[in-house]
């Protein structure tokens, strides 16, 4: 299968001003590169779904931002179907679709249906294919009781799942996701999650999803691609980096007398059903998470194990 | 013929928005239009004290109160029609500042159309009120001054957009530029805003290219009265050579975006 998106030796360095103070920095300012991507190499295939996962500042958002052409790099090149992002901005609009976690593409105070009016004529739709194109993600996303809401009055998981809606109305063949879970109560993420990847295996989306929360990659991604410090520290497949590095589960229980009780499991030597049943039968349990290791602990593996 | 579909589908473009903006005023119609009679008050009154000094003083160097309507009327038809049309561009530094300006520029569209249709004032609907009446009460009307004072207008309205492109696009290559660019701009419409006939000698120089005013009163004034060629020459190519000037100083801005990705260094 060919590359979509191919990546070499990407770099990005912010050049920051020093906030010293007096008069001298008025008019002989200093200034300290920070490198936000270093020398990034890496392809991904046509309808390959893929975790960047790092730690806050890891550069996981300005790669995708170099890669959407919103950002121009400061070494190094990229290719999106061949084309040069930052090169070519107009012409690769029509097969990217971008969803901010942080930020909206929606209006405010109008209703999500005039929203998304906007956007098929900002991508200059046929009204038949848009209206069609509408009506099957409405459906698929399960948001039709919404559309005449303004955006303001939706809760944070509604509002994202009108987004991934706005951006995936021109039918892109790419989408970037940056952080599409942040802020999110457990449950509006396991929603977005499904969503996300119910609609890439149907179309055949390639998906770039950034996020600092390891169950995103788990429950989405085939292929997880792991950035700290702007370099490249793991690029295989998930059950690759669950074998080596995401044995472990912790556990956590509260019984009915109140207490809480953190248990960490290795999945290599004992299933996480199996951890489960024990905890059932010892304690009267009312309340009970299970959760993969956080990313800073996943990092630390990788660095101890090189 | 590239061209013309290009330039149909972005005029498509720009009435739907101007509907969906249109829309979003109309939330609250009461105040919608309350604060268009306020601000025709407003301009009104600003003239009135105008119209108070050429009673007193009959010329001021040569200008008499028909010529300042005339000036009112082309500077407030431009300002509402960037008030209007284009004020999203105002907004640039606050979206270079918090990174809002990524919506924009994975558009299909041109990233500069999209953000300065992306605002609109309603209330300067009575800059156009006011800009129409100024004209009728001039005591120049006639009917092919009436066009004259419509292109006139309209190129007082490119070089009032380019400025502000030019300003705002300050914001790409400097912090905190919100409040240097909008007193800039303001020093521009008020300059704008005096007899031209008062700017002599370096001040001329200043009043033309710097802050380009100039371009608001001057010009304007001595083509729709004198039927002036010269002042349409220098109006028609002021405007080509400021637009394409901020054009350029914003996509080269574009190169030095960083997404409101600040780092703070102590």
């Amino acid at each position: 299968m060919t590359n979509i998106i191919e990546v070499n030796q990407l770099t990005k360095k912010f050049k920051l001003k020093k906030n010293n103070s007096g008069l001298r920095s008025l008019f002989f300012p200093e200034y300290k590169n920070i490198t936000a991507v270093d020398k990034i190499t890496f392809n991904i295939k046509k309808g390959e779904r893929v975790a960047f996962i790092g730690p806050n500042g890891a550069g996981k958002s300005t790669t995708i931002k170099m890669l959407s052409s919103i950002l121009y790099p400061t070494s190094g090149t990229a290719l999106i179907k061949g084309m040069i992002p930052w090169e070519n901005r107009k012409k690769i609009a029509g097969d990217i679709g971008t969803v901010f976690g942080q930020r909206s593409q929606l209006w405010y105070n109008l209703p999500i249906q005039d929203s998304f009016a906007l956007m098929g004529k900002i991508y200059n739709m046929d009204e038949i294919a848009f209206k069609r194109r509408l009506s099957r993600l409405v459906n698929l996303f399960e948001i039709r009781d919404l559309l005449s809401h303004p955006t303001r009055s939706l809760s944070l998981g509604q509002r994202m799942r009108c987004e991934i809606v706005a951006s995936l109305l021109h039918k892109p063949q790419i989408l970037f996701l940056d952080e599409p879970t942040i802020g999110l109560d457990v449950t509006a993420k396991e929603i977005i999650r499904n969503l996300i990847k119910k609609q890439a295996l149907e179309e055949e989306t390639t998906l770039l999803l950034t996020s600092h929360d390891t169950d995103d990659m788990e429950k989405v991604c085939e292929r997880v691609i792991i950035i700290n410090k702007g370099k490249i520290i793991f690029d295989d497949s998930l059950d690759r980096l669950k074998q080596s590095y995401l044995s472990k589960k912790y556990i956590e229980i509260t019984t009915d007398a109140g207490d809480k009780i953190k248990k960490t499991v290795n999945t290599k030597d004992t299933p996480v059903k199996q951890a489960l049943d024990e905890i059932v039968k010892k304690y009267h349990v009312t309340d009970i998470t299970v959760e993969n290791p956080p990313m800073e602990e996943i990092i630390k593996e990788i660095y101890k194990r090189d | 013929m590239f061209m013309a579909d290009n330039f149909f589908k972005m005029l498509k473009l720009f009435l739907f928005v101007q509907k969906s903006n249109l829309k979003t005023a109309f939330l609250s119609k009461g105040d919608a239009l309350a604060n268009v009679i306020m601000m025709t008050i407003n301009n009104l009154s600003f003239i009135f004290m105008w119209w108070v000094i050429f009673q007193n003083k009959g010329t001021i160097n040569g200008w008499n109160f028909g010529d300042m309507a005339l000036l009112f009327a082309v500077m407030n038809t431009a300002f509402a029609t960037f008030a209007l049309f284009a004020r999203g561009v105002q907004q640039l530094p606050e979206f270079i500042d918090n990174g809002n300006l990524d919506n924009f520029l994975v558009s299909p569209r041109s990233s500069l159309f999209m953000v300065s249709i992306s605002e609109s004032t309603f209330a300067n609907w009575g800059d156009y009120v006011t800009g129409f009446l100024m004209f009728f009460i001039s005591g120049h009307v006639t009917f092919a001054n009436f066009w004259l004072f419509i292109l006139a207008s309209l190129f007082a309205f490119i070089i009032m957009y380019s400025l502000r492109v030019i300003l705002s696009a300050l914001a790409f290559f400097a912090s905190d530029t919100q409040r240097l660019g909008d007193n800039i701009f303001m020093a521009f419409l008020t300059f704008g805003s005096q007899p031209a006939s008062i700017f002599t000698g370096w001040y001329k120089v200043v009043f033309l290219t710097i802050i380009p005013a100039g371009f608001l009163s001057l010009y304007p004034v001595e083509f729709i009265k004198g039927h002036s060629l010269q002042a349409l020459l220098i109006m028609g190519i002021g405007s080509i050579i400021f637009f394409l000037l901020a054009v350029k100083i914003y996509q080269q801005g574009l190169k030095h975006y960083s997404s409101g990705n600040r780092f703070g260094v102590r």
